[in-house]
């Protein structure tokens, strides 16, 4: 600081010190001193006064001159501030369409960011219980997928087909011409291009006609169970013809696609001349909107993975199927065991056994003698609630059953055994010689019967009334009555033989008998004296007495009415009654 | 860049009076039929027909119909917008749709601006009712106007008068 005024103070003096001398010198001296320098000098003058040059100038060093100024501070930014704000503003109030066709594409995801973290919080919680709602979903799903085998995907978009994207219409905002079109499946849609001018005309229409500002526009068509969303942007429309009810989601899908085809085919859609070609790369993005939304939905709705609680589920229903499966094998084999047992059952023939309307069925005859087949069930461990059955009843020809038939229809006594072997049946014993020839008549009939046999059948009648005949008052029997007595001998021996070989015992009471002739008294007498003769002189003459018992009773019946002297003499007599005991 | 389908696409805008025939001239050139029933929709009927210019270029042209007693000044510019030509109409029996005509085309023109146009003047059929000046038609001409006259009952000059307009168009530098 100090050294300056003084080198001009030194400055000065020489020019006092010159004042005096000759121009042409100085100019000379001038010349000397400067020497080349002099012709620089006059070029910073002129660098320094012409403002174009300066101009030139400053353009070559602005750009890094603010950029090494901003990298040093804001000041530049502080500076320019305001005159931006202006040049915007007249900008905008002059014409606004650069302005909004420029920041379009920024504008709209800014926004929507913005909203969607003012939005988070909200989501996250409401995601989480719909992830858990559509697990539960998914589920059913895979089991419904499983139950009718079809494909997990197609179960799941029967499902979801709450609505679907079927069109995407790209449009040139300006002629309202079609620039893409995208359908979803097969579905083939004419027209497309006529379609498109009508949006456009009818966007129009409504914008013109309710005279409603340029920035909104018509968003939503219903065209039946069709609806169509309309996305504005400055230079093209997006259209998307959608079935069904589409969640509101869906519209930023078309939002950004809408974007992004701004920012990539922004002077191709500027300068468009009718060549949609130059728009077949937009193509999979439109395809996006029609697939991702549903896409999105599907995979929420049932996530691809198998859940663990699935697999838990999956393992209990095999489990069950086993189960099911060793029950259903043993409950078969029961069964089986069971129709087994009937077949081999007499009297009883299967005709058909199997299930039928989930339950078992057995069919067949069974002859009345035969056991009911429903009494093995229980020992077949079958249960008589899933079991219908139906026999018609047959007769049975094996022997077993021929005989308990005969047996049945002819009512023997118990003195009379019957025997069948071979189709021949045969009576012995003895019985009344009533029923006697009741069985002849009747065992003819009885099925499985081809001959009868009956030499051992011993007809008792003789035996319990031998008509043998006593005088007059007296014990002694008639005249005559030999020939009586040795029949009556010889009966009663046959008696005893048959009771031997049917393993019994015959015990014999005779009872006398009086007419009514005479007194009481002299009558009982009369009876038993005649029944102890006979019982005496039967024991006196049979050759083998050791199985008959003889005992005498008197008797105050009367065999017949007396009416006659025939009837009188019938009554002095003795009957017999043949009790049979089992042998020791 | 030319596109491998070689299909251009153009938005082609029917204007006229009321009644002059431009319904009618469309659906002759879509469908090669006339019918005499009069069909009156509301706003807009767009219909489309593929024209071949040459061996390799198509043309797909959207036809816009503008329905109702359109007046030139209520002429929508909505409905002019993105027109890459148009059709004026005008019917020779009835001499007024002429100036009408010159009212709109001034109109489309500033909406617009140079796009190719060609003036029909149409039911050409109907010569005995003719009304519009043969002398007030060769001015137009001689101002360098593309002037067809149509019948859109017989058919006469409607290929012609649409294919003109498309060529037009193909000339235009893009
Ligand atoms: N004779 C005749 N009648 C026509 C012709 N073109 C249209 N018309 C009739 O003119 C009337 C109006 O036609 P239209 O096509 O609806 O006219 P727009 O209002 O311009 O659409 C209808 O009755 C048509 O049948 C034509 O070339 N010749
Ligand atoms: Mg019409």
């Amino acid at each position: 600081m100090m050294a300056e005024p003084r080198s001009q103070d030194v400055l000065e003096e020489g020019v006092h010190l010159d004042a005096a001398s000759d121009d042409a010198e100085m100019a000379e001296l001038r010349s000397l001193l400067l020497g080349p320098a002099e012709g620089q000098i006059a070029e910073i003058h002129e660098r320094l006064t012409d403002p174009h040059r300066q101009l030139t100038e400053v353009s070559t060093v602005l750009p890094d001159a603010i950029a090494v100024r901003t990298r040093q501070d804001d000041e530049l930014a502080n500076a320019l501030g305001p005159t931006v704000t202006t040049a915007i503003e007249r900008s905008v109030r002059k014409n606004p369409q650069p302005l909004v066709d420029a920041i379009f594409p920024v504008i709209g995801p800014a926004i929507r960011r913005a909203i969607s973290v003012a939005l988070s919080g909200m989501v996250q919680s409401l995601n989480q219980s719909m992830a858990y709602s559509f697990s539960v979903q998914g589920l059913k799903w895979r089991i419904e997928a499983w139950r009718t085998g079809k494909p997990f995907a197609e179960v799941v978009m029967l499902h979801t087909l709450l609505f679907r994207v079927e069109q995407v219409f790209l449009i040139h905002r300006e002629t309202g011409l079609l620039l893409q079109h995208v359908v979803a499946g097969s579905a083939a849609v004419q027209d497309a291009d006529m379609v498109s001018g009508m949006l456009t005309a009818i966007q129009d229409f409504v914008h013109d006609s309710f005279n409603s500002p340029a920035e909104e526009q018509l968003e939503t068509l219903e065209v039946g169970e069709l609806t169509v969303w309309i996305e504005q942007g400055p230079l093209a429309i997006l259209a998307a013809v959608i079935r069904g009810t589409a969640p509101q989601e869906l519209r930023p899908v078309f939002q950004e696609t809408l974007e992004t085809i701004h920012l990539q085919f922004r002077t191709a859609l500027q300068d468009f001349s009718g060549d949609a070609s130059e728009f077949d790369g937009a193509r999979p993005l439109l395809e996006d909107c029609l697939q991702t939304q549903v896409d999105q939905d599907k995979q929420a709705a049932a996530p691809n993975r198998f859940p663990r609680s699935l697999i838990v589920i999956a393992s209990i229903i095999l489990l069950a199927l086993l189960v099911w499966g060793f029950f259903a094998w043993r409950d078969s084999r029961r069964w089986n065991a069971y129709v087994e047992r009937v077949r081999r059952e007499p009297g009883v023939v299967v005709t058909d056994a199997g299930t039928r309307d989930g339950k078992y069925f057995i069919d067949g005859l069974r002859d009345p003698l035969a056991r009911d087949p429903q009494a093995f069930l229980a020992e077949a461990n079958v249960d008589p609630k899933t079991v219908v059955t139906r026999f018609e009843p047959f007769q049975a020809m094996s022997p077993e059953f021929v005989l308990p038939r005969a047996r049945r229809l002819l009512e023997p006594p118990p003195t009379v055994n019957l025997k069948f072997d071979n189709g021949v049946l045969e009576a012995e014993g003895f019985a009344s010689l009533e029923w006697i020839t009741e069985m002849r008549r009747t065992v003819r009939f009885v099925p499985g019967v081809t001959q009868f046999k009956d030499e051992n059948l011993l007809a008792v009648d003789r035996i319990v009334n031998p008509s043998l005949l006593f005088e007059l008052d007296k014990t002694e029997p008639a005249p005559g009555q030999e020939e009586k007595f040795k029949q009556l001998m010889a009966d009663i021996e046959r008696l005893q033989k048959l009771a031997e070989s049917m393993n019994k015992n015959a015990r014999l009471e005779i009872t006398g008998h009086a007419d009514g002739s005479g007194s009481e008294e002299r009558n009982a007498e009369l009876s038993r004296g005649r029944a102890e003769k006979i019982a005496s002189e039967l024991n006196a003459r049979l050759p083998s007495k050791n199985n008959l018992t003889i005992v005498a009773a008197a008797s105050k019946e009367k065999l017949r009415a007396e009416l006659t002297e025939a009837d009188r003499a019938a009554n002095r007599s003795v009957t017999f009654k043949i009790i049979l005991t089992d042998a020791r | 860049m030319m596109s491998e389908r070689n299909i251009v696409q153009k938005k082609i805008c029917m204007l006229g009076t009321f009644a002059v025939g431009k319904t009618s001239l469309v659906r002759r050139f879509v469908q090669s039929i006339y019918s005499d029933k009069y069909h009156t929709t509301v706003g807009v009927k767009i219909d489309k027909k593929l024209i071949d210019m040459d061996g390799t270029q198509k043309m797909m042209m959207m036809l816009w119909d503008v329905e109702g007693a359109e007046q030139a000044h209520e002429l929508r510019k909505s409905y002019l917008r993105g027109a890459s030509g148009y059709l004026l109409v005008a019917d020779g029996t009835r001499k007024e749709t002429l100036y009408r005509a010159l009212e709109i085309q001034t109109r489309a023109q500033d909406a617009l601006g140079l796009v190719p146009y060609v003036f029909l003047i149409n039911k050409s059929d109907l010569v005995d009712e003719w009304t519009i000046d043969e002398r007030e038609l060769e001015a137009l001409v001689e101002k360098g106007w593309h002037v067809i006259r149509t019948s859109a009952k017989s058919g006469v000059g409607v290929e012609e008068a649409f294919m003109a307009l498309a060529r037009k168009m193909m000339e235009m530098p893009k």
